[in-house]
Parts: C-alpha cells; structure tokens; sequence
C-alpha cells in the first residue's frame, strides 16, 4: 500500500506521461493503472494536458546560435557572442522604429499565430471542463494550465511572436474547415444548433464555396448522437445523405466517464465517428486553420 | 573563410532581429463577438465585454464585429424598444463596432429588419451568421463567445 503511493507520486504519473521511465517499470505501471479507477482517470487528465500543451507550443524555434557551431575556439565564440547580441540589440531597435510610424491598419496585418489563437480560445472552454468530472488533484492542473492560457488570452494587445506556426495565409478558393462544437442539451436549443448548421452547409454549397465542417459532441451534447436518446437521429441522417463534407464526432471519453460511472453502452448513430478527446480535437483543429464556433 | 561565415551569421542576425521587433508591433487587433442566444441579461453584459474590451485597447486599436444568428439577432429586436439596450448599441457603433445581422435568420423568423431591427440596413446584412464567423477567423479575426 505504502509502496503504492511512492510508486505513483504526481512525480513519477508525470514521468509516466512524458514516457520518461524504463520499460519494464512503465508495463507493471500499466497493469495498476488500468485496474485503478481514481489513478486511470488522473493519468488521463494529465495526457490530455501533455497533448494539449504539445498542441499549443509545437516546434520551438531552433536556437540561432547553432549555426556558430563551426568556430572552436573559447575566444572566438566569446567574441562572436558579444558581437551577435550587440547586432540582435541593434536590429531589435530598428526593427520597432520602423514599424513604430505606420500606425494606419496596413491590409497584410500581423498573422494570428495558432498558439495565440488557440490561447485565446481555450478561456471559452473553461466552463466546460469546470464542468467534466475529476479528481481534485487533477483539477487543480487543468485549472492552471487554463489561467496560464488565459493571461494572454485577456487583455494582451500583442501577439506573442512564434514564427514557427504561423499558418493564417489562406489560399483563395482553398476548402473553408470550419469545427462547430455542440455544448447544449436542451431539445430546443439542439434543434436550433441543427438549424444552424444545415444553413451554414447550404450556404456553402450554394455559393459553390468548398468546405468540411466538423461537429464535435461531448458532454452532454452526445446525447444528440446516441441511438437511445437522439431526439433527431432522422435529421441527422438525413443531413449525413444530403451532405458528404459533413461528419459528427463523439468524444471517446465522454463515451468512456458514461461506460464507468453510470455503466451506459453507448451506441452511436450511423455514420458518427470517434475522436479521442473532444477538447484535443478542437484544439487540433484549431492548429489546423479551422475556424472554430460554438453553437 | 570562417570570417566571411561569421560576417553572413552576424547579418542574418540582424536582420532576424529587426523582423522579430516589427512582429511585435501592432497592427489593429481583430475580433469577433459571435451571439446566438437572447437572454437580456446575458445580452446586455456580452456588449458590455465588447465595451471593456474596446477601452483596455483603444478605439483605434482593434476592429470589432458582432456577428448575431438564431435568437442572437433578438438583441437588435430588443433595442428597437429598449431604450438602454438602444444607447449601448449606439455607443458601440460611435466606437466603430459594426453588427452584423444573419439572412438565413431574418428569413426563418419571417423578420422585417427595417421595422422590427434597431438601425439595421442592408450592408449589414450577411447571407449566414454562422459561415460569417468563419469567414472571419480565416481572415485573421480572433473567435470571442461572450
């Protein structure tokens, strides 16, 4: 029992996740993990974060000074290294004098970087995830991964410059990819949501505008695609037939916490398919250039 | 050799350095306020978060639209009478807000926007508020749901 509760500190489920211990250690790991229900779910919520923050910060800028690699002698780099940060200083004030006098919108504005764009969004998802059930020790992460996201997501009037993912130069006549994730419950609402993405499929195929739009459920929202509780399987179906660029994606774990805590086999209408985590999808997505809504 | 190696790294730095600086600058932010629902409450603090939000900017800063769909377009719907939503809609446009009304909605819901709509004309009008949202974020505009 001891044993246990050294064996899986926070320390070692994070070294677990970052595929950081040997390999015989990691398959016993595996073993308790699957037969522990409140340890499963934490190691959980802690890939998901891992993947999210991968997602958010990918390729970090190589270090320039690699490129110096050539020169071997202690000297030589000392010099070149004084050298090269007088000049990086140099250009660095430059670079924000010219820029300072055009204060007019010029049309190529300053991309949006995926990870700011998806910064910004997580805070919108928030009361989601305060709402998915979880250990408290998870909890507490999730929760400051989210304040983490959202400082610079409030008031930052500066993008944050990551040249490595900047991706916002959409080729005209490109496919537009827009995710649409569903985070009602009521029938009301549902139907109304429904509404909104036949239209925006209409709208597209009438102005002969290609495009794949994407709804995410989860949470409660996948009551909407299950066989026993869908209030508009018919529709559904009926939007699947008449638009092939559609598809419906059910989180796995919300199909998982329903399986596990309420002992419900869920399943799906036809046609709907799963995505391991429907907070990552969007996230993904995002990273992708897909624009994101919630309906 | 290796000076004129030396010599090309110190001028690639530099000039990495000034377009890192010019990134930085800024260019006016873009957003989009995205409203599908029509609870007065909710309205009315979700054109409040554009009014901070223009504040903590600066008006000539940023590029705000509202895009309404679905019940969202009731807002317009509650300002024709609604006097103290009115002065809030007003005081946006005087910031430069634009609102813009979904077609697909006015027609599903059978509204008049030059009757039932506060100061709606026909510029405002976007064929759908749902493809418009995306529209926008393709162009750069940062997604907000109040």
């Amino acid at each position: 029992m001891n044993n246990k509760e050294i064996k899986f500190s926070d320390e070692f489920l994070n070294a677990f996740v970052d595929n950081q211990i040997a390999a015989e250690e990691k398959s016993s790991a595996y073993s308790e993990i699957s037969q522990d229900e409140s340890l499963n779910r934490q190691v959980c919520e802690l890939r998901k974060l891992h993947d999210l923050v991968q997602l958010a910060y990918r390729d970090p800028p190589a270090p320039p000074a690699r490129a110096g690699a050539s020169l071997n002698s202690h000297q030589a780099r000392l010099r070149f290294g004084v050298a090269a940060s007088v000049l990086l200083t140099l250009g660095i004030v430059l670079g924000s004098q010219i820029r300072m006098p055009s204060t007019s919108p010029s049309a190529t504005a300053a991309p949006d970087t995926a990870a700011q764009h998806v910064a910004k969004n997580i805070s919108l998802i928030k009361p989601f995830q305060a709402k998915a059930a979880a250990p408290a020790d998870g909890k507490v992460r999730v929760a400051s991964l989210q304040s983490m996201a959202v400082i610079p997501a409030t008031e930052a009037p500066e993008p944050v410059p990551e040249p490595a993912i900047v991706q916002n130069e959409v080729p005209h006549n490109a496919t537009t990819k827009v995710l649409v994730h569903l985070a009602r419950d009521d029938a009301d609402q549902l139907s109304q949501a429904l509404d909104d993405i036949e239209g925006l499929l209409k709208h597209y195929s009438k102005a002969r505008q290609s495009a794949r739009v994407e709804v995410v459920v989860n949470g409660k929202g996948l009551e909407l695609v299950r066989t026993d509780t869908s209030l508009f399987a018919a529709r559904i179906q009926r939007l699947q037939r008449e638009y092939d660029n559609l598809t419906f994606a059910a989180c796995q774990n919300t199909i998982d916490r329903l399986a596990r805590e309420q002992g419900i086999v869920v399943r799906l209408l036809p046609g709907v398919i799963t995505i391991d985590s429907g907070m990552a999808e969007i996230m993904r997505r995002q990273n992708q250039g897909w624009a994101y809504l919630q309906v | 050799m290796r000076k004129l190696l030396t010599l090309t790294i110190l001028a690639v730095l530099t000039v990495l350095g000034s377009g890192c600086a010019s990134m930085m600058g800024q260019d006016k932010q873009k957003v989009v306020y995205h409203i599908n629902y029509n609870d007065e409450k909710q309205l009315s603090s979700a054109l409040g978060n554009v009014k901070n939000h223009i504040s903590a900017i600066g008006q000539d800063k940023i590029d705000v639209k509202v895009v309404m769909h679905g019940n969202g377009v009731d807002l317009l719907k509650i300002a024709n009478t609604d006097l103290n939503m009115q002065q809030k809609v007003i005081g946006l446009k005087k910031d430069g807000v634009a609102f813009q009304v979904c077609n697909n909605t006015l027609v599903n819901k059978k509204i008049d926007y030059k009757n039932d709509l506060f100061d709606v004309s026909k510029t405002d009008i976007v064929p759908s508020g749902v493809a418009e949202v995306a529209n926008l974020q393709q162009k750069g505009y940062v997604y907000i749901k109040p």
